[in-house]
């Protein structure tokens, strides 16, 4: 909704364009190298939020990695996408997160009682899931550059435009969805009177208010 | 009728600014003195020939601050054949302002006015014990003891001078009655 | 090496802005304050009317012990305030002060998403300081920052997206190539809603719940001493610099004014920035502090709507009228 006036210019269908002549799969430019020492630390923070007994820094580590991966999106012209990554996920759900951290029970130190036991079922699930992405995404791009002549395919002119002109129902379909939610988080805290619902319903409306 | 909506918040606004605009009743005192009204309570000066040791001062202090001193002497009869009278002298008259609390006890027992206000308040020291004023310095206070405010317009006449003026009446008609019979 | 040297040269140029504009906010503070409470403020520092006030009180500030409470959580304890005051500086970057390239520390494309993404990022400072000083008074602090975020970064954005709306682009600069003298009474009323979010935001009076000294101390700054608690306060001054900015540029027009528009842009730029300043100094000493359900409410029943009013407006005028 609020990018329909910012969906201006012709959307740009080639996304991405071939050009494996001149590169090589991993060639050592400065923005690869970039992009794999920050992928170390976002995979890092990744591993401490779910491996630290601390639950308050478990969520700040989850910051690091929410914020190391909008520094991918940057580093790959994602431009918009990364921006929204910060606004929604280090704006506002962390600190959501956090809000209700305090609000219920986080000791400074360890809380001896915040692992749940399923750990080897979670790594299981963590490494097939991995396993399957790398393999679809390596399998799917390769060798594919991105054609910086132009704007780039992250950039908002074409995000906007390829939202509202090729996505315009799926997008919708999404905010109906979105309303759903709102609605129901409003039935919920008014039937329950328990003020928890309120909170989920403010993290519904600032979703759909950044849409 | 009813007031307009955020009204109230309008005016407030408009009183920080109109202060804002106005001088500022601050005053920047070490750069300019203040200007203290009369029977202002700063520090208390001892007019030390008006003393007759009473102690009343030092007894009434509710913080026992004052520290008096004396001893008596005789004086020789005045008249021949008279009896010699004894006479209270004063040796040390001390108050210690660092206990002083300025309730004005003091002064107002006074029965011969030897303690007055004075509007002096620049007595800081460095050193606590230097806070106890001895005679010399309650003595010096003195000159700095402003005149007593004049009475309002149409008030009664001060005891004193009433006492004082039905007396020279008196003696004014006194006077005055044989001459009226001798003409 | 040019480039190098043109990066360099603007970066600098932000952080003399960065470290400059707050305290000359701060002062104007400290006198406007005074005489609106018919006071002189601060006389004697540095000779002229206190002008070095702000300067002596940085020279105390380092001096004083850095403690860190024996229960608090030392890492983080520490790494607060810069989390507070780095967002403020990177969204300085983006705030164009004149026409051209040359007025702007760097052009984004985004630049409204950038700009609030970031500032809302300046709030885990808050939170963190809050959580990791080990008292009640500065997680209740913590805690009532989070909640008055949570419900004031939505009118905000909403304003900000109507402003998007009416000049079609998300860039900062671009909306001010768009913009004409008539979207001020267009946007009037996203204008207000932004700025008075904005104020939530940052926790200036009459929005102060989160610090309210009378009531839990000072927040979650409660614990901090020294140079760290004078980060937090810098980070508070330079919040003040980046929302009358932010202000300026997206609804009164930023760089355009009734005349000198071309060589005097960012004149017009720096004047508006400096009476909303002004306003919101203003509005501290006038107004006393809200409380807290009344902060909500007047959030989620006044600004909300509001806002969306405001978007239906733009949406309306521009498939209408455009």
């Amino acid at each position: 909704m609020t990018l329909a006036a910012a969906a201006g210019t012709a959307a740009h269908a080639t996304t991405t364009t071939a050009a494996a002549g001149t590169h090589g799969f991993l060639s050592p430019t400065g923005v690869e190298i970039a992009f794999l020492l920050v992928g170390l630390v976002t995979f890092g923070a990744a591993v401490i939020t779910v491996t630290t007994r601390q639950l308050v820094h478990a969520a700040l580590w989850l910051v690091v990695a929410l914020g190391g991966l909008a520094v991918e999106y940057l580093l790959l012209t994602a431009e918009f996408i990364a921006w929204v990554q910060v606004l929604i996920y280090v704006g506002s759900v962390v600190v959501l997160l956090l809000f209700g951290l305090m609000l219920t029970r986080a000791p400074i130190g360890r809380s001896p009682d915040a692992d749940s036991g399923n750990r080897p079922v979670a790594l299981a699930v963590a490494l097939a899931a991995a396993g399957t992405l790398v393999w679809v995404v390596t399998d799917a791009f390769r060798t594919t550059w991105i054609d910086l002549d132009g704007a780039p395919a992250g950039s908002t002119d074409v995000t906007g435009a390829s939202l509202f002109q090729h996505w315009v129902l799926p997008f919708e379909a999404l905010s109906v969805l979105l309303l759903a939610a709102l609605v129901g988080a409003i039935v919920l805290s008014r039937k329950a009177k328990a003020d928890a619902a309120s909170d989920a319903a403010d993290t519904r409306r600032d979703t759909e208010g950044t849409r | 009728m009813a007031p307009i909506p955020g009204s109230g918040l309008a005016k407030g606004l408009a009183v920080t600014l109109r202060t804002m605009t106005k001088k500022s009743v601050t005053a920047p005192y070490p750069d300019t003195q203040p200007d203290l009204p009369p029977r202002t309570r700063g520090v208390i000066g001892l007019f030390e020939e008006n003393c007759t040791v009473c102690m009343l001062c030092a007894r009434e202090c509710p913080d026992w601050c004052i520290y008096i001193d004396s001893h008596k002497e005789t004086v020789p009869a005045a008249t021949p054949g008279g009896r010699d009278r004894s006479r209270n002298v004063l040796d040390r008259f001390a108050i210690d302002f660092s206990l002083c609390m300025y309730c004005g006890i003091c002064i107002e027992v006074c029965p011969f006015d030897a303690l007055f206000w004075s509007p002096e308040f620049e007595y800081a020291e460095t050193d606590i014990r230097d806070l106890t004023h001895e005679r010399d310095k309650l003595r010096e206070w003195m000159w700095t003891v402003p005149a007593p405010p004049a009475l309002d317009p149409g008030a009664e006449e001060p005891k004193e001078l009433a006492a004082a003026r039905k007396t020279a009446d008196k003696l004014a008609a006194a006077q005055a009655e044989p001459q009226e019979g001798e003409s | 090496m040019n480039d190098v040297l043109d990066v360099a040269l603007r970066l600098l140029v932000v952080f003399v802005v960065f470290l400059t504009f707050p305290l000359i906010v701060g002062q104007t503070e400290h006198k406007v304050m005074a005489h609106m409470q018919g006071r002189l403020g601060p006389m004697y520092a540095g000779g002229f009317h206190g002008w070095a006030q702000l300067i002596a009180d940085g020279v105390k500030f380092a001096q004083k012990e850095d403690v860190v409470p024996a229960g608090a959580d030392r890492r983080i304890f520490q790494l607060a305030p810069a989390v507070a005051l780095l967002p403020y500086l990177l969204v300085l970057l983006a705030i164009p002060i004149g026409p051209g390239e040359g007025a702007v520390g760097q052009v984004l494309d985004a630049g409204v998403f950038f700009v609030l993404a970031v500032m809302g990022v300046g709030v885990l400072g808050s939170l963190m300081a809050g959580w990791a000083s080990a008292n009640k008074f500065s997680l209740l602090g913590g805690l009532r920052t989070a909640a008055q975020l949570l419900s004031y970064e939505l009118p905000m954005l909403l304003t900000a997206a109507s402003v998007a709306m009416a000049a079609g682009t998300v860039s900062l600069v671009g909306i001010l190539d768009a913009f004409e003298w008539w979207w001020l009474p267009w946007q009037i009323t996203g204008a207000l809603v932004f700025f008075i979010a904005g104020l939530a935001e940052l926790q200036r009076p009459p929005f102060d719940m989160p610090v309210a000294d009378s009531e839990i101390i000072f927040g979650a700054y409660t614990e901090y001493t020294g140079l760290r608690f004078a980060l937090f306060l810098l980070a508070e001054y330079a919040g003040i610099v980046v929302l009358c900015g932010l202000t300026t540029v997206l609804f009164l027009g930023g760089w355009h004014g009734p005349w000198g528009a071309d060589g005097l842009g960012w004149v017009w730029t720096l004047l508006k920035t400096a009476v909303l300043a002004f306003v919101v100094i203003w509005l501290r000493v006038t107004y006393p502090r809200m409380r807290e359900d009344q902060l909500q409410k007047f959030s989620w029943t006044l600004l909300v709507p509001l806002s969306l009013a405001q978007i239906a407006l733009t949406g309306v005028v521009k498939v209408v009228f455009l």
